[in-house]
């Protein structure tokens, strides 16, 4: 048992992930696949500091953190998986980095975004990326909190609910 | 008489409301608090302290967490409160029973009121763009007076919840109190026990603490036998 | 250096009371700091410079309520240097959602996830012994430490500036959240047995049914994580206790 959840939030740790989801799936490593966070010190310190020191925590760049799970390292702990974007999760599926469910938690509103949920906003790139993942066989689905309805992306996504 | 007391009731809902997410977060939106203040101020403090034990827990596993929004629990409790002393007073009903009665109506309707909430943010969020406006030609105190309407957005959902219930309410109470109530009569501590209940098994079913059940188990067992034995 | 008077960093710390006022999906706190950092800006920048800075001040914001102020004592103290010349590489913007982010999370789990169950348990068992103390005692207990934090995160932000964020490194609030959380577990059972048995008190019915609680309270529970609704838990559980209630005539007769 190694991934219990993967999800794509762009707050990264922060109160929902740590307060309903890791409960929730009895996760025990937290996980983040994010190249500005990795490249900072400071900013890596501050995301670990919220985190209970019962909780294992592994912050790295996507390339790092693919070559940590292909490295059998994490085979023992129950991992939660966080990435900010879609195009990095996308980089990590394509470099080996085997999952089978993708939740998308919150993607915020910026340019060229529109809003899909109340937390999720997509543009075009990431309705592409999101497709990419999903051929992949990538069960993709939007679920802010464990407490919401889980809703498959394509359902969110006006005409794609014929798709496939 | 009775549209005063709803008139106080939809003040209490109103500052209440506010504290919930808009304005202070020093929590006299929960319902132990809510509940008891307007039932005060109505002149009966009892039923006030009865349901907000009962609705207190409930969604208290429900955190504000970021872009999480939880159930209106405030409302519920603040609505079902005035339905309990001011229609019980027309009706004639002041027990347990009818309480009850009321809060298992006000707690489904909350549910329904929870839409005013979600439109208020909904409403906020269309105003962002003209906010971005304002910044762009500098009008800074455009800005400001542009958050502060965001209160109004949200006292008007508080309001509108809270008179959703209670209308809900002043229809299906006296509709509903001649079926119920008999069978209400008879259950009616049972289920003031079990609504605190399902609060506290929701949140150990949700809460972070590994042996949670453990915990729960052992403090339970530890204080019923010493209540029972002295 | 410009001084900031006291009397504006309190209509900071005041204004920042409202910061949720216009919280929306988009922006989520965003509104509300740029009402709350105004009237600082104001008196650091002239008209032009403003609209610069501003653009900093409106984007995506998110913290906990009760340490915003930590947060915004902080940011003043950056842009008053900033205001000065010396510049940290750490932009505001960044800053903010580099600060904001954990100061949530910690504040979530601290203040929703522990105290606010501590504190309610506690007044819960007083308003199941009818004593109109009870909201009070709840005030009281939960506004303590979330007012010492709004006053001395601001106080010490402002103080500090950058190095404020050093509480956070030592990694001690996580872990208390984590004590509390276990008290409250332990406090909501004492609460639910006290409940039961003032009801089998009451009824006049065998104390030993009050242990059959626990199984209920774990079959909720266990129901909750499946994912069934609190409304529909408690619609369910008032059902089928009217439905047992037609028949307890008959159970009563073969109870000890």
């Amino acid at each position: 048992m190694s991934i219990v959840l993967t999800r794509i939030d762009n707050r990264l740790i922060h109160g929902q992930v740590l307060e309903t989801w890791l409960p929730y799936v009895h996760a025990n490593c937290l996980v983040v696949a994010n190249d500005e966070i990795a490249s900072s010190p400071l900013k890596r310190m501050m995301m670990v500091a919220s985190v209970p020191s019962s909780i294992q925590v592994e912050i790295g760049s996507v390339e790092e953190i693919t070559a940590l799970f292909l490295s059998g390292e994490l085979d023992a702990c129950r991992v939660l998986l966080l990435f900010a974007t879609t195009a990095d999760s996308l980089a990590a599926l394509h470099a080996g980095l085997k999952y089978e469910r993708l939740n998308l938690g919150n993607l915020h509103a910026g340019q060229g975004k529109t809003q899909f949920s109340c937390t999720v906003f997509l543009d075009p790139e990431d309705i592409e990326n999101l497709e990419k993942l999903d051929s992949a066989g990538v069960d993709i689905s939007a679920r802010c909190i464990p407490a919401d309805m889980s809703r498959n992306w394509r359902r969110l996504i006006p005409g794609k609910k014929a798709g496939h | 008489m009775i549209a005063t007391e709803l008139a106080i009731g939809a003040g209490v809902a109103l500052i209440c409301g506010l504290d919930r997410t808009a304005a202070l977060q020093v929590m006299i939106s929960r319902p132990i608090v809510a509940a008891p203040l307007v039932a005060w101020l109505l002149g009966d403090v009892g039923v006030g302290l009865e349901i907000g034990l009962m609705v207190e827990l409930l969604w208290l596993a429900r955190l504000p967490v970021g872009a999480a929004i939880p159930p209106d629990d405030t409302q519920v409790a603040i609505a079902g409160t005035v339905l309990a002393v001011s229609l019980g007073g027309l009706l004639g009903q002041n027990g347990l029973e009818y309480q009850l009665l009321c809060l298992l109506i006000a707690i489904p309707l909350g549910k329904f009121g929870q839409f005013f909430d979600r439109f208020a943010r909904q409403y906020n969020g269309r105003k962002v763009a003209q906010s971005d406006r304002h910044l762009e030609s500098g009008r800074f105190r455009a800005m400001e007076q542009a958050h502060r309407m965001g209160l109004c957005c949200f006292g008007l959902a508080a309001v509108g919840t809270y008179l959703l219930i209670i209308c809900g309410g002043l229809i299906l109470i006296p509709i509903l109190a001649p079926l119920l109530l008999p069978s209400l009569d008879a259950t009616a501590p049972w289920l003031r026990l079990a609504l605190p209940l399902v609060g506290i098994a929701v949140i150990l079913g949700t809460i972070n603490v590994n042996r949670a059940l453990t915990l729960f188990g052992a403090s339970f067992g530890m204080a019923f036998l010493l209540m029972w034995l002295v | 250096m410009v001084k900031i008077g006291r009397w504006k960093l309190f209509q900071v710390w005041l204004r920042l009371l409202l910061l949720q006022g216009s919280w929306n999906f988009e922006r989520l706190q965003g509104g509300g700091w740029f009402y709350a950092m105004a009237p600082i800006l104001r008196l650091l920048y002239g008209e032009k410079e403003m609209l610069r800075i501003a653009r900093e001040h409106v984007g995506y914001f998110n913290t906990h309520p009760y340490l915003a102020p930590a947060v915004a004592g902080a940011v003043i103290r950056l842009e008053l240097e900033r205001a000065a010349g010396n510049d940290h590489g750490v932009g505001i913007a960044e800053f903010k959602e580099m600060v904001g982010t954990p100061y949530a999370a910690v504040g979530d789990a601290l203040f929703w996830g522990g105290l606010r169950p501590l504190a309610a348990g506690v007044a819960l068992l007083l308003a199941a012994k009818g004593l109109v103390v009870a909201p009070i005692v709840f005030l009281v207990l939960f506004n303590a430490l979330p007012l010492w934090f709004r006053i001395a995160g601001f106080l010490s932000g402002y103080e500090l500036g950058l190095r404020s964020v050093e509480f956070l490194q030592r990694r001690k609030l996580p872990d208390l959240a984590i004590r509390a959380k276990e008290a409250s577990v332990v406090l909501l059972g004492g609460v639910a047995a006290f409940l039961v048995f003032q009801l089998l008190d009451g009824e006049q019915k065998p104390l030993w049914l009050g242990f059959l609680a626990v199984p209920a309270v774990l079959l909720c529970g266990y129901l909750a994580r499946r994912g069934i609704s609190t409304l529909l838990l408690v619609l369910i559980s008032s059902a089928l206790i009217m439905i047992c209630s037609i028949f307890s005539a008959d159970v009563v007769v073969w109870l000890p």
